[in-house]
């Protein structure tokens, strides 16, 4: 559970003419790591060639895409699963070719049309400009020594082109300016000169006959009949995409299987005759792994080379390419969820513990405990849930993980803890001049005292800024902090230990470990001694039991917890000296305080949601003025105002559960990916990533008759 | 005197949490603009540069403890 699965590695050997029955054989057993040749690393061996068919198979691929991206069919499109052997029968009878005539033949028509309405938008803009000026088309043209310039203009050139040419020109700001000037051909440089001042640029007049408003409305009954021509085969596109949509799917999907089946030699070793392929198989699989090849492609030949164990010893000795065993994380339904969290940091090593299992036990918990309130923990898991049902998106997943199973956690602490709804809790004594609204008063109902006075602490829950439970929380959360730790430093050396063996996993790293019981025995010590003068005495009750904690120590005991703790420093910091430089004491010291402080986090976001939902409710509540924390009082008000209160309630408390999105989940991930995991991960691990395919659109024949 | 006593916790338990806020966000300043930069090249980053925008919120989240506990506890003592 805790370490990634054991893995085999195993060589495969057979004669080059079944290579097409064994690479079905691998992609069906869905369980194969293969592990690239590389050039050289065997004499005699060379890398295969792509399989024959392959060639018609990667041609015909590129025709789908193709079509597919001009039909615009993609992977959001819906589409029904075929079966495979029909697919395959549709595409060995020249399929692909067919539907590619049918769709090019109307997307040719598309592009034509397309072309022709730009140019005809081109021409209309030109002759709009021109229809201003009162000159015929045929009359731009076809003189002998008489050149004519039209274009745009900014500037009026009218007057510095006097006694050179020609000008007609039309001025609109909106628009844009119009002219065309007539001159000798020798004149010609000297006004494109004095255009060229007045910022011209060259308009090409459009070929044509007659008056210039024929010419437009002719274009325009070209431009209309186009767009009417361009409407068809727009249709004609969506009827072929209806009818063509599920097939070249599924085209898709097989032939992307029989591409990257028919290019697995060039993966593998190869000899002129034979074929040799290294692989990992999960260890508890080999064996049936080397039955099932063996039997389905006669003369194949698989051996078992050896079952890599966890020491690291082994992994250096190994040969390059098989230094690193693949890693095959080992989780039920539930904590495969977690998953997310361990791979944003690293896949871990193939020896090395991976941490999921403990960050879905603890990430959760967390966020439910700095959240701490029914009221906001019922919506994280109504979208906790339906994230998980309906999302699809890993990041989304991740987020909703978190929001449902911290959401069950926070429900929990909030019924049963805090006895919290929306920073209110549900009942509790009124003091004089206190604001604190209680849901017991605000619905004025008694019975409440009953139901949550039996179970909730106190007779009515743990107050996050109550003066009286605060210290009690900060040190809560330090005890939570310690075991979380001590988890991580324990799990690092296991993990040394695996790799190899005790003594050495001790000394590298028991002394971090010495030295965090050390600073805990002390921090203890001093804390008693010097803050709580040896005694520490707290009043609770629960389900009517006395659970008061009343610790009194004496100067003697505390002394020897004192000198416990710096004994253990002490012996720590010469096994750290020794693994990692006496440099690394005076980092690991105030580290190891920091990280241990780090943990009072899970209380302080949590009454600084508490602060803010007692100041929100305070405004919100007021504004019924009706409503004073004092149960006994009560006065009416406008409906204006109520609904005035509602509003300012909803949007403020959507604040705060924003919030605590955002603050309790990041903070409950660090916790996980900080303070946690740096005492052991080491990740960088290569994640096992078998040969085998997710049929989405098509369906294996196998399956249907098994069914 | 008493009321003056408080007035001065209040005061140190406000140092507490602005000043610290102050160096955070100094901290975050700097990480925040380079996690953009990584969220523009790969938006695939917002996870892991979300993590790292709260690293320094640790600094805040002391200077919010101490001020908690200037708040409640010290005026009981």
């Amino acid at each position: 559970m805790f370490l990634p699965e054991s893995m085999s590695r195993i060589v495969i050997v057979g004669a080059n003419s079944s290579i097409d029955e064994t690479t079905n054989v691998l992609y069906d057993l869905e369980n194969i790591h293969l592990i690239d040749h590389t050039v050289d690393a065997d004499e005699g061996f060379t890398l295969g060639t792509p399989r024959p068919n392959n060639s018609v198979a990667t041609e015909r691929l590129l025709k789908v895409r193709g079509l597919s991206k001009e039909l615009g069919i993609n992977k959001h499109t819906k589409t029904q699963s075929i079966s495979e052997s029909e697919i395959r029968s549709q595409i060995t009878s020249d399929s692909v070719e067919a539907i590619e005539a049918e769709v090019l033949a109307v997307v040719d028509r598309r592009n034509d049309l397309n072309q022709r309405i730009t140019d005809l938008n081109a021409k209309k803009k030109s002759l709009e400009l021109l229809a201003r000026l009162p000159i015929d088309l045929d009359m731009y043209s076809g003189y002998r020594s008489i050149s004519s310039i039209v274009g745009r203009i900014e500037k009026d050139p009218t007057q510095a082109l006097a006694g050179v040419g020609e000008v007609f020109i039309s001025l609109n700001k909106k628009e844009g300016n119009i002219v065309a000037v007539f001159v000798k051909n020798d004149d010609k440089p000297q006004a494109q000169s004095i255009l060229s001042e007045c910022g011209f640029s060259e308009l090409s007049v459009p070929e044509g006959t007659g008056s210039v408003n024929e010419n437009l409305a002719a274009v325009n009954s070209e431009l209309d009949a186009a767009n009417k021509d361009m409407e068809v085969v727009q249709k004609e596109l969506e009827e072929l995409f209806e009818k063509h949509k599920h097939s070249l799917r599924a085209y898709d999907e097989v032939l992307a299987v029989d591409v990257e089946k028919g290019t697995l030699p060039i993966r593998i070793a190869t000899t002129d005759y034979t074929f040799v392929i290294d692989a990992w198989v999960p260890a508890a699989d080999a064996e049936m792994v080397k039955q099932t090849i063996e039997s389905k492609v006669p003369g194949t030949f698989v051996e078992i080379e050896e079952e890599r164990s966890r020491k690291q010893h082994d992994s250096d000795e190994a040969e390059d390419r098989f230094k690193t065993a693949p890693t095959k994380m080992r989780h039920g339904k539930i904590s495969k969820l977690f998953e997310y969290p361990t791979k944003m940091m690293s896949i871990p090593k193939y020896n090395e513990v991976d941490p999921t299992v403990l960050i879905a036990i603890f990430l959760p918990l967390f966020f439910g405990f700095m959240v701490g309130d029914v009221g906001y923990a019922i919506p994280f898991i109504i979208l906790g849930a339906y994230g998980l049902k309906f999302a699809k998106n890993p990041d989304w997943r991740a987020i909703a993980t978190v929001l449902f199973f911290g959401g069950i956690w926070a429900f929990i602490f909030g019924f049963f803890f805090f006895g919290e709804a929306l920073g209110m809790h549900f009942v509790g004594e009124y003091t004089e001049g206190a604001v604190t609204y209680t849901w017991a008063g605000l619905l004025h109902l008694d019975n409440l005292h009953n139901f949550f006075g039996a179970f909730l602490m106190n007779g009515h829950g743990v107050g996050k800024i109550d003066a009286e439970y605060v210290g009690m929380l900060l040190r809560l959360s330090v005890y939570v902090g310690i075991i979380h730790l001590a988890i991580g430093y324990i799990v690092a050396i296991y993990n040394k230990t695996v790799q190899h063996g005790f003594k050495h996993g001790f000394l590298e790293k028991g002394g971090q470990f010495l030295i965090f019981i050390g600073v805990v025995l002390l921090g203890f010590g001093l804390g008693f001694m010097l803050i709580m003068n040896g005694e520490l005495v707290e009043p609770l009750t629960y389900l009517g039991l006395d659970i008061s904690i009343n610790w009194h120590f004496s100067n003697e005991t505390l002394m020897a917890i004192l000198g416990a703790g710096a004994v253990f420093i002490v012996i720590g910091s010469i096994i750290l000296a020794k693994a990692e430089g006496a440099m690394q004491i005076l980092v690991e010291l105030p580290d190891t305080f920091g990280i241990i402080l780090s943990y009072t986090r899970l209380v302080a976001i949590g009454m600084s949601k508490a602060g803010m939902a007692l100041a929100f409710n305070y405004i919100a509540l007021g504004m019924f003025a009706g409503i004073s924390p004092d149960p006994t009082i009560t006065t009416n008000n406008g409906i204006i105002m109520i609904i005035l209160a509602l509003v300012v309630f909803c949007v403020l408390q959507l604040m705060i559960w924003t919030l605590a999105i955002l603050s309790g989940g990041l903070h409950a991930l660090r916790l996980q990916l900080v303070e946690f995991m740096i005492r052991f991960y080491e990740g960088d691990g290569v994640e096992f990533n078998p040969l085998k395919f997710k049929r989405i659109k098509t369906f294996s024949d196998k399956n249907v008759k098994e069914a | 005197m008493v009321d003056t006593a408080l007035g001065f916790i209040a005061i140190g338990a406000g140092l507490a949490v602005g000043l610290a806020g102050i160096g955070t966000g100094m901290a975050q300043k700097d990480i925040g603009a380079a996690a953009v930069g990584a969220i523009t090249e790969d938006p695939k980053m917002l996870g892991k540069a979300l993590m790292f925008m709260v690293l320094p919120e640790t600094i805040v989240i002391f200077g919010l403890v101490i001020a908690i506990l200037a708040c409640f506890v010290l005026p009981g003592m």
